[in-house]
């Protein structure tokens, strides 16, 4: 087998596992296959360890990037029970960020490598984060629609193959659906309230619309590089499949409360049981992603201001006889 | 008992712990560090909880619901000490007050477990076990950054200069003070104060920090009679900007 | 300056091309794995890291990160240079470990004994 199993790396559909050890290669996909986990000192080829570390380092930079737009409402949180609550939910966005770090850890990239490829604008992060909460519903918005579409993403991806970043997930899954009810119960408390709170979450969900509906990316082409992502439970749904979830799960109870969704062309096929809806515009997505998004200056300077800022405090704690070791899990 | 005086022992607290909390939680999703973040902004909720319930106490006295009590007063309406509506500052002045604070706060609750006023001595038990985590968290920080480096040192010995006198000013008496403490409701700010000198002082020491000298002491009073910094007036528009778009909507 | 919808942000006064020195390795400290114990009675389980300086702010950290929602008893630290684990290559040291029925209540087929010598008994 070793003998015939040789991969041509010249072939492009193979560029990804090109110089990997064929017999071990395939004892990674069969174990896989079987649906087991693959743990952090198993075998694995570069491109999974390279893949995995993009997307959930990204992940991580999108839960303390994400932090902001709500954070924006903390102190002007109307009530005790808001109040209390807003800062539950950021404060669990910054703990994402942690458990997801840590996970991404263990594939052998450290946090500070992480965070300076965040400050310095070369890792990404969700673009929904780039747009402003200009009103106290844009924040009830987000923690509904936003949270919603990440809680797909997260059932979807917790079903993967790579087990830290799995129980990073299930912890997380947990959390989200007090996010969850928090979001829908602030909408419904403004959707059914007086009338400026009705024209305030109106007006808000109108501006948060082509946000939401970029939020899980232009349809997959398909390709032999997502294919093998599939193939190895890295990527665990298409783009268009956890968009349709999306909207099947949440524009009934948009509609619900009446309020207006800004697309004309919205609706449910009844034969097929898919959504249609006015194709969203992909190139203002990739100008946002890429810089010119009306918040990414504003929410990396934030965070660079952030780390600059606690800089004394960790310097003058750090103990240059510890030694930092790859965490196992 | 004097039911005057009972309520503005509880306003002040209520505020005291309203504004610190609403001070602490602007640091949230700002921190030094992530682990910190998390730690501070659950101490920041579990003082806006604390605070919520000292303000149903002063509902079940005949005062207005907490919502409107907390974000609907103005300014010169609050009763709590000049100290906690200063800025932020830099993490050093945040983790000093925090430390200050926390402390005396602690101390305050656990003589307030043994209230004559049961409903307030009720609270007081439910709230230390909380305050352990607090004060454990502001004791472990002051003294690992006084021992760190040179840096963390002259910022935490400047932080405790700059806050001593509002420190002080935690502690400013009530006319009732006599009323308190002859009914067994609380033994009062001195007393109070005593045993917050008696406790901050190892820990200082241990930090390798010092307190002012005792002749530059000067306690800044009058938050407890509504007399503010100008810090009080933005922090209350802000904190109340939403509520007040209709303050007998349901939020 | 940044002026941001977030007053929190306008009061910092950002400059909006901020740049920083990278953080240097170790900025974040050391790791430290957290055990979770729920009741007392439990065992202690293993639910993740915190970078931490030091073992009490490795354990203030562990309870809001890990124990901030759950039911907590008490919360274990230990610093992860200091565990030491088994290799996942010699994890076929534990593959017939289930096959092992001598030492399984399963392995006892102690009702088809019985029956059978009942049957015998019958048909004397």
């Amino acid at each position: 087998m070793y003998g015939n199993a040789y991969i041509d790396p010249n072939e492009k559909a193979n560029a990804m596992i090109a110089g990997e050890d064929p017999i071990k290669l395939a004892e990674f996909e069969a174990r896989i296959a079987r649906g087991e986990k693959i743990e952090p000192k198993d075998w694995m080829p570069k491109e999974y360890r390279k893949q995995l570390i993009r997307m959930i380092e990204q992940h991580g930079h999108s839960e303390i990037i994400g932090a902001l737009p709500e954070g924006t409402w903390i102190t002007r949180a109307p009530g005790f029970k808001r109040k209390m609550a807003l800062m539950a939910k950021v404060q669990d966005e910054v703990g994402h960020a942690q458990l997801l770090y840590s996970a991404a850890e263990t594939l052998g990239k450290s946090r500070e490598d992480m965070t300076n490829d965040l400050i310095t604008g070369k890792s990404k992060y969700s673009n929904v984060f780039n747009y402003p909460a200009f009103t106290w519903a844009d924040a009830c918005i987000i923690a509904w629609l936003i949270d919603a579409g990440a809680i797909i993403n997260q059932v979807a991806n917790a079903k993967g193959s790579y087990g830290p970043y799995c129980r990073a997930l299930d912890r997380i899954c947990t959390e989200e659906s007090f996010h969850l009810k928090y979001g829908h119960d602030n909408v419904v408390t403004l959707a059914t309230g007086t009338p400026i709170q009705r024209k305030m979450v109106q007006e808000a969900l109108t501006r948060w619309w082509p946000p939401i509906m970029h939020f899980f990316g232009p349809s997959d082409k398909i390709s032999q590089h997502t294919e093998i992502l599939m193939r190895w439970k890295v990527k665990m749904a298409s783009n268009d499949d956890m968009r349709q979830q999306f909207l099947n799960m949440y524009v009934p109870k948009i509609w619900d409360l009446g309020l207006t969704v800004p697309d004309t062309a919205l609706k449910k096929n009844e034969e097929t049981g898919l959504w249609e809806y006015t194709e969203p515009d992909w190139d203002e997505f990739k100008r946002v992603i890429n810089g010119g998004g009306p918040c990414n200056a504003e929410r990396l300077a934030v965070r660079r201001m952030a780390e600059e800022r606690g800089r004394w405090v960790r310097k003058a704690l750090y103990n240059a006889s510890e030694k930092y070791v790859t965490p196992l899990a | 008992m004097n039911s005057i005086a009972l309520k503005e022992l509880l306003y002040k607290m209520a505020d005291d712990l309203l504004i610190i909390g609403h001070r602490n939680s602007e640091w949230t999703g700002l921190g030094p560090i992530l682990e910190e973040d998390i730690a501070f902004s659950s101490m920041a909720q579990d003082k806006i909880g604390q605070s919520q319930a000292l303000f149903q106490l002063l509902h079940e006295l005949g005062e207005q619901e907490p919502d409107t009590v907390a974000f609907t007063r103005n300014a010169n309406q609050f009763h709590n000490a000049q100290f906690l509506e200063l800025p932020n500052g830099d993490y050093d002045f945040s983790l000093m007050r925090h430390f200050l604070y926390d402390v005396a706060d602690q101390l305050r609750f656990e003589f307030l477990a043994n209230s004559s006023y049961e409903p307030l001595a009720k609270v007081a038990r439910k709230i230390k076990g909380e305050l352990k985590y607090h004060v454990f968290h502001a004791n472990t920080w002051v003294v690992k950054l006084g021992n760190g480096t040179e840096e963390s040192k002259a910022r935490m010995q400047t932080a405790l200069n700059e806050a001593w006198n509002y420190a002080l000013g935690m502690f400013e008496t009530s006319e009732f003070e006599n009323d308190l403490i002859a009914s067994g409701v609380f033994v009062g700010e001195e007393a109070l104060k005593k045993q917050w000198l008696d406790t901050i002082a190892p820990i200082i020491e241990k930090a390798s920090l010092q307190i002012p000298s005792s002749n530059t002491w000067a306690p800044v009073f009058g938050g407890r009679k509504c007399k503010h910094t100008e810090h009080l007036a933005p922090l209350v528009d802000e904190m109340s900007e939403v509520f007040r778009v209709d303050p007998s909507a349901e939020w | 300056m940044i002026k941001s919808l977030d007053p929190r942000i306008t009061r910092e006064q950002i400059e909006e091309n901020n740049s920083i020195e990278p953080l240097t390795p170790m900025d974040n400290w050391e790791t430290y794995e957290v055990f979770h114990q729920k009741k007392r009675g439990d065992q202690h389980m293993h639910v993740g890291i915190v970078h931490a300086p030091n073992p009490e702010m490795a354990l203030l950290f562990g309870k809001e990160q890990y124990g901030r929602r759950n039911i907590t008893a008490n919360i274990w630290v230990v610093k992860t240079a200091n565990v030491f684990a088994c290799e996942y290559d010699d994890a076929d040291m534990f593959e017939t470990t289930p096959e092992k029925q001598y030492r399984e209540a399963g392995g006892y087929k102690v009702m088809e004994k019985i029956n059978k010598y009942k049957k015998a008994q019958k048909t004397v």
